[in-house]
């Protein structure tokens, strides 16, 4: 299986080669799985999560909306939620919110959010992020070392705590970062413009080479698959 | 290889190096040794090497003065890269070092003859001389930038991978000596987190190498406690051989360390940046040999190297009875210390060295040292009432010199965050005013020059808050400082800034000149301007023009302080930079297929698919293509616009000069977008998808204005409406030509693409190749055609499968230059191309596209443009076949003056001949006038006025 058995491609597809990563699909994509580089003992991974489903909500009626669907809102803007399906609700304005697709398995509001209508309802208007936005996960020990690279906020670990949100630049590119740790270990993610998703991933490349970094498969998340609530195959 | 015994003490001296590693390296092309942790100055001291450069202007011989990196004295090349501190450059094994700013040899300069003509080379030089008589500067311009400059660019260097980083911190520490170390256990025992900024490579500062008491361990027993202290905080983060280089707004910080920028950001900062020694200004002070005492303690201490065989100690204060005492350990014969003070001053370490018999004068100075290349002795005078040199008494033979005058407490970067720095004459230091609120100063920056006092006041800065708390100057630093340790000689060379080869005289000729204003002196005189910043010349400098003006060094007031505090390399500066850029979802197949890929904005698209220097034949054949069969062309950098709510209808109708209130469903329009001037500033398609919902498009390079303008309205309006920008979520590409209808039918399933049930300007929401796409009928190439967008993720996916299926329609891809050719032939304008900042609609033929409506963006002044009448118009033309091809921005001439110019021109095969657009005046602009085009070289072309478009006028072909 390779990234181009699908109409539907990462948009830095080309820069996870198959000679070096095995990839899997998630039902209309393939997600690069594994990595030749990764061991458990690296401090810094890079993995590509942009064919992961993700949605945006914009309009007044937004966030009601999602908490209608039974979404667990964050109290405030720039803050993320993780759900009980492991999706990710991140609520960026009083008129828009994020929503991230677990890394493994369904997520539970897909199937509501897919049937609003593209006009609209209830002063709530989709918004196509899987596309407009690519999704790029940052996991270990040295995150916020590498952050300090590229963002000039502030994003170090006591200071930038978990569930926090920033809307920020990232080398440059307007970008939101969302840090949700992952079994206890720190974990970010970057979304930014789809557009300029192979210029982002060579910068966070470079950054990530300092630290020994390595560019990983999404099975680096250490999400078991047991958690799938359905193969999207 | 030399390696003269001797030069090397014995641990514990040399704290910095490793003994145990060996490295060889080489200095004008001869190779030393040395060890792991020297600096280039350190082992050539160690190699009995004491010339490191020449000087600027007078090139004389010039060694080591301060060890701290703080004058030019010791710059050197360093493997091919120029001006390197050899006090900073720690070496590496096969290290190149050569000498700098010499004709001939370090040793022997043949420049060196301009110091015996300097009496000719009086201060303003080069101001008064060489532009007379005219013509003279062509003649001198050459020979003098030869000469000119520190250092030679190597142009063959390597890259390096220099890059920028960002820091944080509640306090910034800079200086990591007994103050620094103080602050920063204080500040982070409260909790906060602290980083410390120190340009040496281990801290402590001073604790390092210098003496504060008699049996000279105490310094070094503080160090130890203080830097394990440090050691059992997480929240002190330690940055050492890093330099601030700035201090800016809210406590931004420059900071570099090696090849990286830090930016720091930080809550406060403290500075406890120490002091600087000052030199003694006397006859022939710039002889290698001639040193500081701290320069001096540091070679033994830091590096276990012996500064020389035989000293003089010139101090002030009990630091150089200490130095003394250091040199001394070091088994450095100390024949005298010629102290500047009358009587009987001093302390303990004046008692300790007396107990080792050393000979002290007391009331005496050094009026001139002897030597040439390298220091032989000094004179040594008594010093008159006035504080003026006597005659000389002595004659010593040394080979050393330490002096020990006196500091300047080191506020720079408190000049850079706008603090006022006042000379104290009680203490003969400036002192730290008008600070910026969260910045505090400690140490013997801040005029503490006892130990327990400067820990004092670094862990009362920690602390904080500052402001009330802070307070300058204890007893310790009175006696510290000489008030004006100045011995101008009869025969000059005095020198008072060593960067820029300024004597006292050249001083005293400045301010007889007229310069008297400390700014302005400096600027006239260069003190203070060269590599150092005035760090050992400033505070002379102003004691000078006091003394010569009779005014008080308050009075004189000082220079200001600008970043950078010290040199900061190219690379540091342009070192890794961010410069995002945007590339369509079907970028490498453009690639793939050998697309010449132009810059349009933030994107990347194909020019033309071919090689350039097949260009021409590469756009004719795809113009050709297009023509007579199909082509497909990536237009994903269009801007992409949601427009949706109950009010979105009337939203666009008064943003847009064309009317969108009743725009049927399903359909799209040419929307038109002016400013309230009434400019043109876009334009796009406006498709409506649903009652409330349309989809926009607006030009590449405009989107983003379009979106600024869109939301500044709503804001005002207050209309309900959502505005969504997903020009990237959206890959779109244009399949256009006769042969686009079957093309997209063996991909389009469930969208009726029949003439009359999809007519021109027709949308729809269907799928192509089992994508869901929005497919709208447009012809801006004048052809039967379809804008198919698609999620940027499958675009990849729609280009393949279109030109998979297309091929044997003869589908090919075409680039940007191939479309401008086929919207020029069908009239269409550029947006930002064929309209400039002044355009409006009148003038570019869409008057009528302004609909009869209440009230649009830019209306009342369309209404003013139109009672005034045109000024211009833009005018579809020909040229004669043979006549040279017009550019784009050649001039319309009429009557030898300009009446207008070319927005648009090329080549048409389907037309025949050349076509363009151009502004004229308005009687130029009827069917059939001819009017003149000034091509390049001035030459004259005549070209006439014709009906646009200039294909297909009626149509025909984009509504098949």
């Amino acid at each position: 299986m390779n990234p181009q058995s699908f109409a539907r491609r990462s948009f830095v597809y080309r820069r996870l080669p198959e000679n070096e990563f095995a990839h899997e699909s998630i039902g209309d994509a393939a997600v690069a799985k594994t990595s030749k580089f990764y061991t458990e003992r690296t401090d810094l991974n890079l993995i590509d999560l942009s064919v992961l489903p993700r949605w945006g909500l914009k309009g007044r009626g937004s966030l009601v909306w999602l908490e209608q669907l039974g979404a667990q809102m964050p109290a405030a803007d720039n803050l993320a939620i993780v759900q009980r399906d492991g999706s990710i609700v991140v609520r960026l304005s009083p008129g828009e919110a994020l929503v991230l697709a677990p890394f493994r398995g369904e997520c539970a509001l897909a199937e509501k959010i897919n049937s609003l209508p593209a006009d609209g309802s209830g002063a709530c208007y989709p918004a196509p992020r899987r596309d407009s936005h690519c999704w790029f996960a940052v996991t270990g020990r040295r995150t916020s070392d590498m952050f300090a690279k590229l963002c000039a906020v502030d994003l170090s670990q006591d200071r930038f705590s978990n569930g926090r949100v920033a809307q920020t630049s990232v080398a440059r590119l307007s970008a939101i970062v969302i840090r949700h740790d992952l079994n206890g270990s720190l974990a970010f993610s970057i979304l930014a413009d789809s557009a300029s998703a192979e210029y982002l991933w060579d910068c966070l490349l470079d950054a990530i080479t300092e630290f020994a970094g390595v560019v990983c498969g999404i099975d680096a998340l250490g999400i078991p698959h047991s958690v799938k609530q359905g193969d999207r195959e | 290889m030399t390696h003269p015994p001797g030069h090397r003490l014995p641990p514990p001296m040399g704290t910095l190096i490793e003994r145990q590693a060996p490295l060889m390296f080489s200095f004008e092309g001869i190779r030393y040794a040395a060890y792991t942790g020297d600096t280039v100055a350190s082992a050539l001291t160690a190699n009995g090497i004491s010339v490191l450069s020449r000087s600027f202007k007078y090139h004389r011989p010039r060694g080591i003065v301060s060890l701290a990196a703080s004058e030019a004295n010791t710059l050197v090349e360093v493997n091919g890269v120029p001006n390197v501190f050899a006090e900073r450059h720690i070496l590496s094994e096969g290290d190149c070092i050569r000498g700098q700013n010499y004709l001939g040899s370090l040793s022997f300069d043949w420049n060196a003859w301009i110091g015996a003509f300097g009496r000719f080379l009086p201060i303003g030089f080069y101001y008064c001389s060489f532009f007379r008589p005219q013509g003279a500067w062509r003649f001198w311009e050459p020979v003098i930038r030869r000469m000119a400059g520190l250092g030679r660019v190597n142009v063959a260097a390597h890259h390096g991978y220099y890059d920028k980083a960002y820091l944080f911190a509640d306090d910034a520490i800079i200086g990591g000596g007994a103050a620094g170390l103080s602050a920063a256990i204080a500040a982070a025992e409260k909790g906060r987190r602290v980083v410390i900024v120190d340009e040496n490579p281990v801290l402590g500062g001073a604790l390092n190498y210098g003496r504060v008491d008699a049996d000279g361990m105490r310094a070094g027993d503080e160090r130890n406690r203080l830097l394990a202290r440090i050691k059992t905080f997480s929240n002190i983060t330690i940055l050492a051989g890093a330099r601030c280089e700035g201090c800016f707004a809210d406590n931004w910080l420059s900071i570099v360390q090696r090849q990286r920028l830090y930016k720091l950001r930080a809550g406060r900062v403290i500075l406890a940046t120490g002091a600087l020694e000052q030199p003694a200004v006397f006859r022939n002070n710039d002889l290698p040999g001639v040193m500081f005492g701290s320069a001096a303690q540091r070679l033994i201490r830091l590096y276990g190297v012996r500064p020389g065989k035989r000293a003089v100690v010139l101090t002030a204060n009990d630091f150089g009875y200490g130095v003394a005492l250091d040199l001394a350990d070091a088994n450095v014969d100390v024949v005298a210390i010629i102290d500047l003070r009358h009587g009987s001053p001093g302390g303990v370490m004046k008692s300790a060295a007396a107990a080792r018999k050393i000979r002290i004068d007391t009331g005496a100075a050094i009026s001139e040292a002897l030597g040439r290349g390298t220091v032989r002795g000094v004179r040594v005078v008594r010093i008159e009432p006035d504080g003026s040199a006597g005659a000389a008494f002595e004659t010593i033979n040394c080979d050393l010199v330490c002096v020990s005058v006196g500091f300047a407490p080191n506020l720079a970067l408190a000049g850079h965050a706008g603090g006022r720095l006042v000379y104290d004459a009680q203490t003969a230091m400036h002192l730290p005013t008008n600070l910026p609120a969260e910045m505090a100063v400690a140490g013997s920056a801040n005029q503490h020059f006892d130990l327990d006092m400067a820990i004092a006041d670094g862990s009362r800065a920690g602390r904080g808050p500052q402001g009330a708390e802070q307070f300058a100057g204890d007893h310790s630093a009175y006696g510290v400082t000489h008030p004006r340790p100045l011995f101008p000689h009869s025969k000059g060379k005095e020198f008072v800034d060593f960067d820029e080869d300024l004597t006292v005289k050249d001083i005293l000729d400045t301010i007889a000149s007229g310069f008297e204003d400390i700014e302005l002196l400096k600027r006239y005189s260069t003190a203070g301007m060269g590599p150092s910043q005035g760090r050992h010349s400033s505070v002379n400098t102003i004691r000078l023009t006091a003394r010569a003006r009779g005014k008080s060094e308050t009075d004189i007031g000082t220079t200001t302080p600008r970043p950078p505090y010290s040199g900061e390399s190219f690379g540091v500066l342009a070192g890794r930079s961010f410069d995002p850029v945007r590339r369509t979802p079907m970028h490498h197949r453009h690639l793939d297929a050998g697309a010449q890929m132009m810059v349009a904005g933030s994107w990347l698209r194909p020019a033309y698919y071919g090689k350039t220097q097949e260009a021409d034949n590469a756009i004719v054949k795809e113009v050709t293509s297009v023509r007579s069969g199909a082509g497909l062309v990536d237009v994903s950098t269009l801007g992409k616009l949601e427009i949706r709510g109950p009010d979105s209808p009337e939203f666009l109708n008064r943003l847009y000069v064309t009317g969108h209130l009743k725009q049927p469903v399903d359909r799209a329009r040419y929307g038109l977008m002016t400013d309230q001037t009434g400019t043109i500033v876009d334009d796009g398609v406006i498709c409506r998808l649903a009652h409330r919902h349309f989809f926009v498009t607006a030009t590449t390079s405009g989107v983003d204005a379009v979106i600024r303008s869109m939301y500044l309205c709503n804001a005002q309006w207050q209309l309900d409406v959502d505005i969504t920008n997903v020009t990237a979520a959206y890959a779109a590409v244009n399949v256009a030509g006769p042969q686009s209808r079957k093309i997209l039918a063996e991909v389009c399933n469930d969208i009726d693409l029949d003439k009359d049930a999809f007519p021109y300007m027709g949308v729809r929401v269907g799928h192509v190749a089992n994508v869901l796409a929005r497919v709208m009928r447009v012809g801006f190439v004048g052809e039967l055609g379809y804008e198919i967008h698609v999620p940027a993720g499958c675009g990849e996916f729609i280009w393949d499968r279109l030109l998979d299926v297309g091929r044997k329609w003869g589908l090919i891809p075409f680039g940007i230059e191939a479309q401008r050719i086929l919207r020029l032939e069908k009239g269409h304008v550029i947006v930002g191309q064929d309209t400039d900042g002044l355009t409006n609609p009148l003038e570019i033929g869409m008057g009528s596209t302004a609909a009869a409506k209440p009230f649009f963006v830019g209306g009342a002044a369309l209404n003013a443009h139109a009672q005034r009448g045109l000024g211009r118009k833009l005018v579809g033309f020909k040229v004669e076949d043979g006549s040279l091809m017009p550019k784009e921005c050649h001039l319309v001439i009429e009557g030898g003056e300009i009446s207008g110019h070319v927005t648009s021109c090329a080549r048409s095969a389907a037309v025949g001949g050349i076509i363009g657009l151009a502004y004229v005046r308005p009687h130029q602009s009827e069917i059939g006038e001819n009017f003149t085009i000034r091509v390049d070289g001035g030459r004259l072309v005549s070209a006439r006025v014709v009906t646009l478009p200039f294909y297909d006028p009626t149509n025909e072909r984009q509504k098949l």
